[in-house]
């Protein structure tokens, strides 16, 4: 399997930078401007991903690993979400350690990915590669893996004229 | 790359199952060691808190005092708490002048009941069956079971806003604007009986009252939410029915005459 070279930093052209450290930034844009949803910050990394993929390698990287590991947070959120909703709207449904166990487990984890999405944006910025654990290696696959010529390509549409 | 996938994907769920375990561990410990999640209200801040709201009512609503309902409702009081035991509120019976045929309790004792209700109740025993139910549900803590369903809102908005929870004026409306449970319901019934056998007035009052507001064809709407608060008044009135005095219960009748009290609230009303 082949795969395209890593650019260097000082080959990475600034504006590419911001994009790259712009797919970690999105979540907390999405926190400040105070989105209701968990799921608001989700869309918005697979909008910013899709928008930004082919720009380049490097971008399409860090796009990719913010969304992809935004899934589980948000996933964790939701869960939370629908068992405080419980409690609330059902009778039988009481605060019980159990909740609030998971409740600290949702905010640990919420807190642990702010922390790696911030450092993920500092090396972005600085033109460097940073890899979550898993998504880093899905997100490098995807957008640094050569695909043999021939496979999955369309004929070309444009042709010289002879 | 296959190998290596297989392997941070371990680590990442023996971290989740890291952070869950500690979490549980966490909340597990707090619970107990005296920081009770569910009861983390204690009851100074249940009385600090119903002061506090009871202002923004006495806002709200103007106060029926020194006339013979007045007088009446204390002499209620004092018949259905000289029979509680070692209770750690300082009853609080207030009436509020509406034509609404309500009662509510807020926190820390705090009683307050309407003048519709007052008009409503054909004896001072069906308001004292009613002030009965509502004494169930302070003694039991269904309104700071109440809160903590509001603590349980405030995680969920929290969680999908990040944003405040609330104020006080929303747990007010909170309070007065939602029901208790069905299973409270049927508590502060069961307690309320309980209280009324103690207090030698018959039990049987309450399913009078709840008879009457069915024969009157009252619908289930915002002016009996509180008090009725799930359309299953038959089956509470059956189990009003079915509960089973003592065989020596005699009841003793309030030395109240309800033609005066109920007139004292028409003058008031007519001055107002």
């Amino acid at each position: 399997m082949e795969y395209a070279p890593l650019p260097q930093p000082e080959e990475i052209p600034e504006r590419e930078k911001e994009d790259a450290m712009g797919a970690y930034l999105m979540m907390f844009a999405a926190v400040a401007v105070g989105l209701p949803l968990p799921v608001i910050n989700l869309i918005a990394a697979i909008i910013y991903y899709f928008i930004n993929r082919k720009k380049s390698r490097f971008v399409h990287f860090h796009s990719l690993q913010s969304l992809l590991s935004q899934i589980p947070t948000t996933l964790i959120n939701w869960a939370l979400v629908i068992w405080a909703a419980a409690i609330f709207f059902r009778e039988d449904w009481k605060l019980t350690p159990e909740f609030w166990g998971y409740a600290i487990f949702a905010g640990a984890c919420t807190l642990l990915y702010f922390i790696v999405s911030i450092i993920a944006a500092y090396k972005a910025r600085q033109g460097k590669m940073y890899y979550f654990l898993l998504f880093g290696k899905i997100a490098y696959e995807s957008a640094f893996k050569i695909h043999p010529p021939g496979v999955g390509d369309a004929s070309p549409v444009n042709r010289p004229p002879f | 790359m296959r190998k290596g996938v297989f392997r941070d994907l371990s680590i990442l769920l023996l971290l989740a199952a890291f952070l869950l375990g500690g979490g549980y561990f966490l909340a597990r410990k707090l619970w107990s060691s005296g920081l009770d999640l569910s009861y983390q209200v204690s009851y100074h801040q249940e009385e600090q808190l119903g002061n506090l709201l009871s202002e923004l009512v006495l806002k709200q609503y103007s106060v029926v005092e020194g006339t013979a309902a007045d007088t009446a409702l204390q002499q209620i009081k004092d018949r259905l708490t000289h029979v509680l035991a070692r209770s750690p509120y300082h009853y609080r019976f207030v009436i509020l002048r509406s034509g609404e045929i309500n009662a509510f309790t807020l926190p820390g004792g705090n009683i307050y009941v309407f003048s519709g209700l007052i008009k409503f109740a054909d004896s001072p025993e069906e308001l004292a069956a009613v002030l009965a139910h509502e004494i169930g549900h302070a003694e039991k803590r269904h309104v700071v079971s109440k809160m903590e369903k509001q603590l349980s809102l405030s995680v969920l908005l929290s969680t999908l806003s990040g944003g405040d929870p609330g104020t006080v004026t929303q747990i007010l409306t909170q309070m007065l604007g939602s029901s208790f449970d069905r299973e409270q319901e049927t508590q502060a019934d069961q307690y309320g009986l309980g209280l009324l056998e103690k207090a030698k007035i018959s039990p049987r009052n309450l399913a009078r009252f709840f008879e009457r507001l069915n024969d009157k064809d009252l619908d289930y709407n915002e002016s009996l939410e509180l008090l009725m608060s799930h359309p299953h008044n038959n089956k509470r009135i059956e189990q009003v029915r079915r509960y089973k005095t003592a065989s020596d219960f005699h009841p003793v009748p309030l030395n109240i005459s309800w033609e005066r009290v109920k007139k004292s609230l028409s003058i008031t009303d007519a001055e107002n």
